[in-house]
């Protein structure tokens, strides 16, 4: 085996080609208030490697998570795919991030992957849960044809009875109801009109987030809602304005067989937009509104207690929110500055952020990141204040 | 004599090109159908600091298309660059994110905004449209013991151009330029840039690019190697999903 092992090996690397990126990234984060450090697992090592021989592409993406507190660690493989490129388009199938999608962060449309909560605040595919799913894409002229299968439903990560995780998640998972797991798909349809581009998409799946749906033997029941989304998305160059838009029209239906159910079903839509522009110094100022509106609940929940769950984790802390962002580099790209800002435009809270990342010499950096909430009495930032924080770390790349 | 004078004068208007027929000459001259080829940048700042960038690029129809894959630096790692310039409606430019997972299409009107933190910039990469641009022609010099042509180059509004003039002096024997100087808005200085060529299968083609942004005090060197010129580059290869296939280093 070995002997077969030592002449398949050269022959294959021979033939096609590996590929590696990855970096390693110690860090800590520390809370403004009292600088006490603030014990969640962060992804310290991570490396991206592929072999390509071909049309035909094999790619692993895998993390090494690790805590400070009590040295816990645990290897994540976040993605192992086969990918086929025919002259026509791209097959992949394996475990992956999908990608729907125009505006950066915060898209209403992109379903097809749960979100892994302790990375909720980092940005990209950094965030996702890979699935085990199959996609296809068909390019013909200006047109792009996808269609994704998700065997098995896959439920977001949630940081359970972690103290010092900022959102206000149970101790525990809560007992769930039957789930019905089933399978779920997207299409996808994407063109170019003039310079703009446009895409319809639908999703037709189970929520990522967990329901309160009903009462079952005198106890509440937690279900994974059936949803399906019919998205539109559109890119458009105005003078020197480059314009993302989104929207997502959502319509969620409780089968759960509870003995009463608080709701039957209901639609509700999100959307978002957003304007970049960049001045002749390479300042990029990026400005995106997003909203969220229950359009109709057949059930006795009431608005206030109905929770979306899919589309834009943001839509969880507020109905209308404005985010500011604006980056610069400088040095040759060595310092990249960067500072943000969400500001809810229902309820009085926000969040402001600044961060730098020094790169002293090729592939190394050293990032430093400062994170406030602030408001008022009763709403998530405020209680959240206590997590704002300074984060410190260092990255090597390879 | 004043006679003469006067005929050589007259014969010189007649058999001279205007600025125009020259950058037609040089437009009209044989390119490659394509060609592939592996690029470093280096930039280095007013203190002598230097910083590299490596990375492929393939391009075609006279670098009308062309995809660009990221070596180094090792973050941008798998990060490419997709252009394709029309004729008849806005140039397409699109970046695939591996950090995002994301195709993102990025505007093409910026012509201005520098590529990859270099002193060039993406109008700098891309070709001028004739049509587009006032050229005129200004006496012949001698640059590097090369025989030159010299033309003044104006943007018309809708080349959308951050420059308001180029002088650029282009080499009478192969039509190639050989040096070029571009003028910001102001019609100050902004950038002097300078080309070697090599010969291959019969087309000059380019072997190195040297920038030098004078109000930075920044440059940038460009070299290419590993050239490749009419090798068969499928047309379909300037397509998104090939954004994400690293080629063979």
């Amino acid at each position: 085996m070995k002997k077969l092992i030592c002449f398949i090996l050269p022959i294959t690397t021979l033939l096609g080609q590996i590929n590696y990126t990855g970096s390693i990234k110690p860090g800590n984060m520390y809370r403004l208030s009292d600088q006490s450090e603030i014990s969640l697992p962060f992804r310290l090592a991570e490396a991206e490697v592929g072999y390509s021989l071909d049309d035909f592409e094999i790619k692993t993406n895998s993390a090494l998570e690790y805590r400070w507190s009590n040295n816990e660690n645990e290897f994540q493989l976040r993605e192992a795919y086969l990918m086929w490129y025919p002259s026509w388009g791209e097959v992949i199938i394996g475990k992956q991030i999908h990608a729907w999608g125009v505006v950066d962060g915060n898209n209403p449309t992109d379903n097809l992957n749960p979100y892994d909560y302790y990375y909720m605040f980092l940005p990209g595919a950094e965030r996702k849960v890979g699935t085990v799913s199959g996609s296809v894409k068909y390019y013909w002229n200006d047109w792009q044809f996808e269609g994704v299968f998700i065997p098995e439903h896959e439920r977001n990560r949630f940081p359970f009875g972690e103290t010092a995780f900022p959102l206000d998640i149970p101790m525990s998972a809560p007992e769930l109801m039957d789930e019905e797991s089933g399978s779920e798909f997207g299409f996808r349809i994407q063109s170019t009109l003039g310079s703009n581009d446009y895409s319809i998409s639908y999703f037709d799946g189970r929520d990522r987030s967990f329901s309160y749906v009903g009462v079952t033997d005198s106890m509440p029941s937690f279900f994974y809602r059936n949803t399906s989304v019919l998205g539109f998305d559109l890119v458009s160059f105005i003078g020197d304005f480059t314009n993302r838009f989104e929207i997502g029209y959502f319509s969620t239906e409780n089968d759960a067989e509870s003995d009463m159910k608080t709701l039957n079903d209901g639609s509700y839509i999100q959307f978002a937009g957003q304007v970049e522009y960049s001045t002749e110094n390479d300042i990029m100022f990026s400005l995106q509104i997003i909203g969220s509106e229950i359009l109709e609940i057949d059930g006795t929940t009431t608005e206030d207690e109905f929770q979306p769950g899919m589309g834009t984790p943001f839509a969880s802390f507020t109905d209308l929110g404005l985010s500011f962002s604006l980056s610069a580099n400088y040095f040759d790209d060595a310092l990249e500055l960067m500072g943000n800002t969400f500001i809810d435009l229902k309820d009085s809270q926000s969040m402001l952020g600044v961060s730098a990342k020094y790169s002293p010499m090729d592939n190394w950096k050293l990032n430093l990141s400062v994170s406030k909430f602030m408001g008022e009495e009763g709403t998530q930032f405020h209680n959240m204040a206590d997590f704002s924080h300074l984060k410190v770390g260092l990255e090597y790349h390879f | 004599m004043n006679k003469i004078l006067v005929i050589l004068a007259f014969m010189s208007s007649v058999f001279s090109q205007t600025g125009l027929e020259i950058a037609k000459m040089v437009d009209e001259r044989p390119t490659p159908m394509d060609m592939s080829n592996k690029t470093k940048m280096i930039l280095t700042n007013s203190k002598g600091k230097t910083r590299s960038n490596a990375m492929i690029s393939k391009s075609m129809d006279g670098n009308k298309k062309q995809l660009i894959w990221f070596l180094e630096p090792k973050d941008d790692k798998g990060v490419a660059f997709l252009k394709i310039e029309h004729d008849d409606k806005d140039d397409e430019m699109r970046m695939w994110l591996p950090a995002f997972k994301k195709v993102r299409r990025i505007s093409s009107k910026k012509k201005g905004d520098a590529f990859m933190g270099s002193d060039l910039s993406y109008e700098d990469l891309s070709s001028r449209n004739l049509d587009e641009n006032d050229y005129n022609r200004l006496d012949d010099e001698i640059v590097d013991g090369k025989d030159c042509y010299v033309l003044e180059i104006t943007p018309g509004e809708e080349a959308n151009s951050s420059y308001s003039k180029h002088v650029s002096w282009i080499e009478k024997s192969s039509l190639m330029g050989v040096k070029e100087e571009s003028y910001d808005k102001r019609g100050r200085l902004k950038k002097v840039k300078e080309f070697t060529f090599q010969i291959l299968m019969d087309y000059h083609v380019i072997e190195r690019v040297f920038v030098e942004d004078v109000q930075k005090n920044h440059t940038t060197e460009v070299t290419f190697s590993n050239v490749q010129v009419d090798s068969g580059i499928d047309k379909n290869l300037f397509q998104e999903k090939n954004l994400k296939r690293l080629p063979r280093d």
